[in-house]
């Protein structure tokens, strides 16, 4: 489709279905823009569907539910269309006349926009890569945020070794962030937030069970502070150790967790029935695709770069090109769905700048 | 994604899938641009190699064939039949090699031990060593743990500092010796891992009765970690691969305890000037956790002071009353008792501490016919028949 000058073409192309993509997509469709979102997956709500996520931090809404009813509102547009089981191999042009080349399951398809938006996600860190001794692929009951988040929404936690409801529970936080040696220097934001969340949910299934977290330092933005470290602590006994982990093992059929307790100033030995890892947020393989599909620079971790922080946060380094999300790096979902509607009207601003133009 | 989420996990948990990080850059490149620069010579890997994957992805080539043996002083002087069954097993496997009689000692034990020497004189006999093999054309083998770790600390500290290149350079120009660096630092353990289903392929004795405890090496692991092997298919590529993997490979029944990431209590300075501590950490952290948890006929490891330390501090706790008493090898000796090497003419169990005797029944050993058969070679030398035992002896 032509803009009103017959020059620019008034669709935007939204890459990623997560959050972030899909509060894009709606915003440019509300705009009055076509809209066209192409997602590798078969489904749209992005990585807390296809995680299973049970509860969203910090209100623990249902996931299902919540972004379930940003894609039927989506679905519903008449400006949108969506494009599942398919990803973008070829891209070029300028601003206002982009041409992407869409491999789908009927064939490659040609498509033609004048503004794009990358929402192409994280993925969670894979505690088999982390430098302390964490056991993610040899022990059963070594689990991570989000294989926790599946049994919440199962509505059973379980110890995987032996399918009992366990007795003692442990997070360990910051494994795969703020991580010198890894490389992964940054915070991933929502960690601290959702291991609360989860320890909460666990009391809430297993009153009896007690829960541990362990920590360098929390980091609660904003209102989560009040929303869920104090109620965790006041209401739900979650008992916070500041201290490092350095290890688990198997002692019997417990874990032997070692570390170091940092308020003590001493070592630390406790067993527990299960650990959960709080891995942090890496780009999704999505997202270093795309970025080298689209020629976008990344930054050092392989995250959009964003190109004029901190003002303009959706820009990239090429023009007629915005980023939102995870995408741009750790974010929760607020960011996201807030991120979404800044790089729509970005978006939809530059066509529009270019058919004014003529 | 309505599947049980604990199938879905475990499921997950079978196959770790490394993808590189921040800590995955491979030296290999620098070494070879140094070269490029005139600064040193690289002894290439030959042809004849096996490719292997280390901590973070990388590959590694392990030479098959026509080494250079780096030896350890303590297996020379505390545990020979270390040394001698890794030769053993290269004569049997049809690889030649060259015993150099100019070695020099690594000297790590200094710098580790009391913290002396300095960078310059320890990235100099380094290369000392690595010159002397080159000049004869075999590839350097590191029989010692230590000297492994420690070369590996060399060659990273030598690739950063041009001043500490210029500063060997001089030393070595007075001994009339090359810059040389090795393209692999290589352990004997992963020339045993790579080759581990070539040994299994001629193993005589059954050893899926043994049960087997890994006390993988601090040098071999935890120093330069990301040149250690490690395998998706051994503990999930979460902990080295070598001993386990040959161990595994000849049907021996590995077992896991919880203390396998600790030192074995050798420490280094521990053992010269708080021995005690060692005895204690060796038997009261190591063996006897494993005595609790797995119940091991055999403890095996990789490095010279891990067999000292695990084997020869049973003793003492043993004199106070403690559940000790596990015999200790290097994965050499027994990789060697299973393709059928002599209990005492090869692997010299007689210098080992711990009562091996059992495990030798269990392998199907006699012992004391073995003993018999180690004391009349003994009569032949005391006799003046003979001056020295001949590897035609060993396997008479």
């Amino acid at each position: 489709m032509k803009g009103p000058a017959d020059m620019c073409t008034e669709r935007v192309l939204v890459i990623g279905g997560g959050p972030a993509g899909l509060s894009a997509a709606q915003a440019v469709s509300d705009l009055g823009v076509d809209v066209t979102l192409v997602e590798r997956r078969s489904f749209l709500g992005g990585t807390p569907i296809a995680e299973n996520y049970a509860s969203l931090t910090p209100f623990c809404q249902p996931a299902e539910e919540v972004v379930g009813s940003m894609v039927e509102r989506l679905k519903s547009s008449e400006r949108v269309e969506v494009v599942l089981d398919s990803e973008v191999s070829a891209f070029e042009g300028e601003p206002g006349a982009f041409v992407a080349r869409v491999a789908t399951p009927s064939g490659e398809r040609e498509l033609h926009c004048g503004s794009v938006i990358l929402a192409t996600g994280f993925q969670h860190f894979d505690p088999g890569r982390e430098t302390q001794m964490y056991g993610y692929y040899e022990y059963p009951d070594v689990i991570a945020l989000q294989d926790l988040e599946a049994m919440l929404k199962a509505g059973r936690v379980a110890r995987p070794s032996n399918g009992e409801p366990p007795k003692r529970v442990c997070f360990v936080q910051c494994v795969g962030s703020r991580d010198r040696q890894i490389g992964n220097e940054y915070c991933s934001k929502v960690c601290c937030g959702v291991a609360s969340k989860e320890a909460i949910e666990v009391r809430e299934h297993l009153p009896d069970c007690e829960v541990f977290i362990f920590y360098i330092d929390m980091r609660m933005y904003g209102y989560w502070e009040n929303q869920i470290y104090w109620p965790a602590q006041e209401r739900h006994h979650i008992q916070y150790v500041k201290g490092i982990i350095s290890e688990v093992l198997q002692k019997g059929d417990k874990l032997l967790v070692r570390g170091e307790d940092t308020t003590m100033g001493r070592p630390m030995e406790t067993l527990m029935d299960m650990v959960v890892l709080s891995v942090g947020m890496e780009p999704s393989p999505g997202t270093r695709a795309m970025a080298r599909v689209l020629g976008v620079a990344q930054n050092k971790y392989g995250f959009i770069e964003s190109a004029h922080p901190p003002l303009d946060t959706v820009s990239t380094s090429r023009p007629g090109v915005f980023a939102a999300g995870a995408a741009l790096g750790p974010a929760d979902l607020e960011d996201c769905a807030s991120g979404g509607g800044a790089a729509a009207a970005r978006a939809v601003s530059a066509i529009r700048a270019l058919a004014a133009a003529g | 994604m309505s599947a049980d989420p604990v199938n879905v996990l475990l499921t997950k948990k079978r196959k770790f899938e490394r993808e590189p990080d921040g800590r995955s850059i491979d030296f290999h490149e620098r070494v070879f641009e140094l070269e490029q620069a005139g600064e040193w010579t690289v002894h290439r890997v030959p042809e004849d190699h096996i490719e292997v994957e280390t901590k973070y992805g990388n590959v590694k080539k392990i030479p098959r064939g026509h080494l250079w043996h780096h030896k350890s002083c303590g297996q020379c002087g505390h545990i020979p039949g270390y040394s001698t069954s890794i030769f053993w097993i290269m004569r049997k496997l049809g690889y030649d090699y060259e015993d150099p009689r100019d070695q020099t000692s690594c000297t790590a034990w200094n710098y580790y031990a009391s913290a002396t020497s300095n960078p310059a004189a320890q990235a100099a006999v380094a290369l000392r060593n690595f010159a002397a093999a080159y000049e004869t054309g075999f590839y350097p083998l590191i029989h010692c743990g230590t000297s492994y770790g420690h070369y590996k600390e060399v060659r990273s500290e030598l690739l950063r500092h041009p001043d500490l290149r210029d500063e060997v350079r001089k030393v070595l120009a007075k001994l009339g010796k090359a810059m040389v660096m090795p393209e692999e630092i290589v352990h004997y353990s992963e020339w045993l891992h790579a080759l581990r289903d070539e040994i299994a392929a001629v193993q005589v004795r059954d050893f899926s009765q043994i049960a087997v405890t890994v006390h993988p090496a601090c040098h071999y692991y935890k120093l330069v970690e990301g040149d250690a092997i490690y395998d998706p298919d051994i503990y999930g590529g979460q902990r080295t691969a070598v001993v386990t993997g040959i161990a595994q490979a000849l049907g021996a029944d590995v077992r896991s305890y919880s203390t396998w990431f600790d030192c074995c209590g050798f420490g280094f300075r521990h053992i010269l000037v708080q021995r005690d501590f060692t005895r204690s950490f060796a038997t009261m952290r190591k063996i006897e956790v494993m005595k609790e948890e797995a119940d091991p006929d055999v403890v095996l490891t990789h490095d010279t002071g891990c067999v000292t330390a695990l084997d020869k501090s049973q003793f003492a706790a043993r004199a106070h009353g403690h559940n000790v008493g596990v015999p200790v090898m290097s994965e050499a000796q027994f990789a060697a008792l299973a393709m059928g090497a002599h209990p005492f003419k090869v692997c010299q169990l007689h210098w080992h501490s711990a009562n091996y005797r059992p495990l030798l029944e269990k392998m199907g050993i006699d012992w004391q016919q073995a003993w018999a058969e180690f004391q009349q070679q003994l009569d032949k030398l005391e006799n003046g028949g003979q001056q020295f035992v001949t590897w035609a002896d060993v396997d008479a």
